[in-house]
């Protein structure tokens, strides 16, 4: 798979042009608007990941020309610094596929295009399955053998989250973050993630063994399937 | 007060006191001409008399008062004449009086005067009275009309004052009507003047506007600050996360320096979460936000409790949510959501042990107030006066957190045109109404 980063801030796009590459991808850089221009019109992208702010110009516009190619399946990710409401409200109007503020971690943008993927290339059925567990992404829902396991919506948050995020390392910060979003005072306290991992673990484990469900180091958590 | 009534006020008593000092000098004047006049006839009648005095004309006046009837129909004058004792002098001076006399049963108010002399080595004390009712009636009748003028002078005063002043001072009322009542924030204000000839109100008018322009520019500048603030320091910490991130992702890291990364991580989240928490006062203040979700306040509460449900279970907090009527407001749901996650979050975290959160609300017809009340420590008068304050957290609490919970929660209160307001108490728990405009 091939992505298109479109960031002036070279620094940035090196961090993601690393992270992406050991996931496999095929990154490609563009710094400007016009190059951005050039290159879309030139190649098909899987992923396009989209800075607005751009030097010579609002990557709105490269996402406007973009959009008047016929025949394109690319992924649109927007990442701004920009985070106010009317950007984001005109981001995803025209036509971006998810929206993300700067600065994200990396693992909540490999959550989003992953996200993307199964939207996109599962569109017949809405589920993943991981060991035997099937998360229904629609209903937000696990189950196992058919049988129902009841989840608290934060639970199933963090199961799908790290599922997203197969085979990597998923920091408690990330995890607090994904999970209850950018409020500062609630934000602060990353231990309580930890009870909701441990509840998770506890409820999967009463189905089938979860070694593969673990728990790396000091740094987060990991699911490999 | 507003000044048009003020203005019409003031002209309607200075002229009912014109009137009526004007009116009280027309009768006390009368009153003394009329006297005036009716002593120097009495005193020319006294003479007449004096002159033609002998002691036969005495006899038949002091017999004659047995049958006064026939002296004077009218009971407009009368002379009485009576022989007094010789004590003390005669008093030089002739004396008038106004008195009240009933002659042959009719009660009258007449102008009397006395005079005492001595004939053939007798006193006598001589009395001529003329009667004072047509002076009155006089009186009456111009008292009644100046009653009448007065009403219809006030009363066509007071209209035409305020018709006038009405329309005098209509451009008043529209520049502060427009330009100030109605002007919520400074990009919707309208510029163009106000129609009135008045150099007073153009004055008014022009410096409105140029302080609204001023204030526009501000609004500006402080939004292009935002943006850049947003981009100058959020980009640099983009950077430093995702290489910390991909640094963290290196299993051979040795132990130390992993824990070492991980807790510079955490900083720079901290980091970010305060200047992303500054940025949303600032924009929440510079009303870049826009409020046009249908807000049920009820599954608002519902979604806060979902998110610190598990902190609520930690602390073995008892959470009754007593809402039945709940609310339904146009407003911008994720800014409420903020708002009311803040406070309950406060409730949760300055609780104690097996404490109470307690959700009502409070119908009135003016506003809708949702009360949230702890069993927690409370806070002293002081503390509550700062509690909106940035960056104030309460002391000697030992709780993380960064004190910009309430500043945040204030913010949004006042965007919303909601109030917001603390009673708490040291060790009495801590209420916070929010009080919602119907």
């Amino acid at each position: 798979m091939n992505v298109l980063i479109v960031e002036d801030e070279k620094a940035l796009a090196l961090e993601i042009n690393e992270f992406l590459s050991r996931e496999g991808y095929i990154v490609e850089h563009a710094w400007k608007k016009s190059s951005a221009e050039e290159k879309i019109f030139v190649n098909n992208y899987d992923f396009i990941l989209l800075d607005l702010g751009l030097p010579d110009g609002d990557g709105f516009d490269v996402l406007r020309q973009f959009k008047q190619l016929k025949d394109r399946e690319d992924a649109v990710i927007i990442l701004t610094a920009r985070s106010a409401v009317d950007d984001r409200i005109s981001g995803l109007d025209g036509g971006a596929d998810d929206y993300l503020a700067k600065p994200f971690s990396l693992n909540e943008l490999l959550a989003r295009m992953n996200a993307i993927k199964r939207r996109k290339h599962k569109l017949d059925k809405n589920e993943v399955i991981v060991h035997q567990f099937v998360l229904d992404i629609q209903n937000r829902t696990v189950s196992f053998n058919n049988e129902r396991i009841s989840l608290t919506k934060k639970e199933f948050e963090i199961f799908n989250y790290l599922a997203l995020n197969k085979n990597r390392v998923v920091s408690r910060i990330s995890l607090t973050e994904h999970v209850w979003g950018d409020i500062l005072e609630v934000n602060s306290d990353s231990n309580f993630v930890d009870v909701h991992v441990k509840n998770l673990r506890k409820k999967l484990s009463q189905f089938a063994d979860t070694n593969w469900f673990e728990t790396v180091r000091s740094v987060g958590y990991r699911i490999n399937y | 007060m507003k000044l048009q009534v003020k203005f019409a006020l003031y002209n309607a008593i200075t002229k009912v006191t014109i009137i009526l000092v004007l009116g009280l000098i027309i009768l006390l004047s009368l009153e003394t001409i009329s006297s005036h006049h009716l002593d120097a006839r009495l005193t020319k009648k006294r003479l007449k008399l004096i002159d033609n005095l002998n002691a036969a004309e005495i006899d038949s006046l002091l017999t004659s008062q047995r049958s006064f009837t026939d002296y004077n129909i009218l009971k407009e004058e009368f002379i009485v004449l009576n022989i007094i004792p010789k004590t003390g002098k005669i008093s030089p001076h002739l004396n008038f009086t106004t008195e009240r006399r009933e002659i042959e049963g009719d009660i009258e108010i007449y102008r009397i005067l006395t005079d005492q002399f001595e004939f053939n080595n007798k006193r006598y004390q001589l009395e001529l009275g003329e009667a004072m009712t047509a002076v009155e009636s006089i009186k009456s009748t111009i008292r009644f009309y100046m009653l009448m003028v007065l009403i219809g002078a006030l009363l066509v005063t007071l209209i035409t004052d305020y018709a006038f002043t009405n329309f005098i001072l209509r451009p008043f009322y529209q520049i502060i009507d427009q330009k100030l009542n109605k002007v919520n924030d400074p990009i919707s204000y309208r510029h163009e003047n106000i129609p009135t000839n008045t150099t007073d109100f153009k004055i008014l008018d022009e410096s409105i506007n140029s302080l609204m322009k001023k204030i526009n520019s501000l609004f500006m500048l402080e939004k292009q600050f935002i943006a850049n603030v947003s981009h100058e320091l959020l980009t640099p910490i983009s950077v430093l996360s995702s290489r910390l991130e991909n640094i963290l992702s290196d299993e051979s890291l040795q132990p130390g320096h992993e824990e070492k990364l991980l807790a510079s991580l955490k900083t720079l989240n901290r980091l970010k979460l305060i200047i992303n928490s500054l940025l949303l006062i600032s924009k929440v203040e510079n009303e870049q936000y826009l409020k046009q979700d249908q807000v049920e306040l009820k599954a608002v509460l519902v979604d806060c409790y979902d998110d610190l449900e598990d902190r609520i279970v930690a602390k073995n907090i008892t959470y009754s949510n007593l809402i039945e009527r709940g609310l339904s407001f146009v407003g911008n749901r994720a800014l409420i959501h903020t708002l009311l996650i803040n406070i309950i979050n406060n409730a949760i975290k300055y609780n104690t042990f097996g404490g109470t959160i307690t959700i009502s609300e409070g119908i009135r017809p003016e506003n809708y107030v949702l009360r949230i009340a702890d069993s927690g420590l409370g806070m002293a008068a002081e503390a509550v006066k700062n509690a909106f304050n940035r960056f104030e957290r309460v002391p000697g609490n030992d709780e993380d957190g960064f004190g910009l919970g309430l500043a945040i929660a204030n913010s949004v209160a006042k965007f919303h045109g909601i109030l917001v307001d603390i009673q708490s108490e040291k060790g009495h728990g801590t209420m916070v109404s929010i009080s919602f405009p119907l």
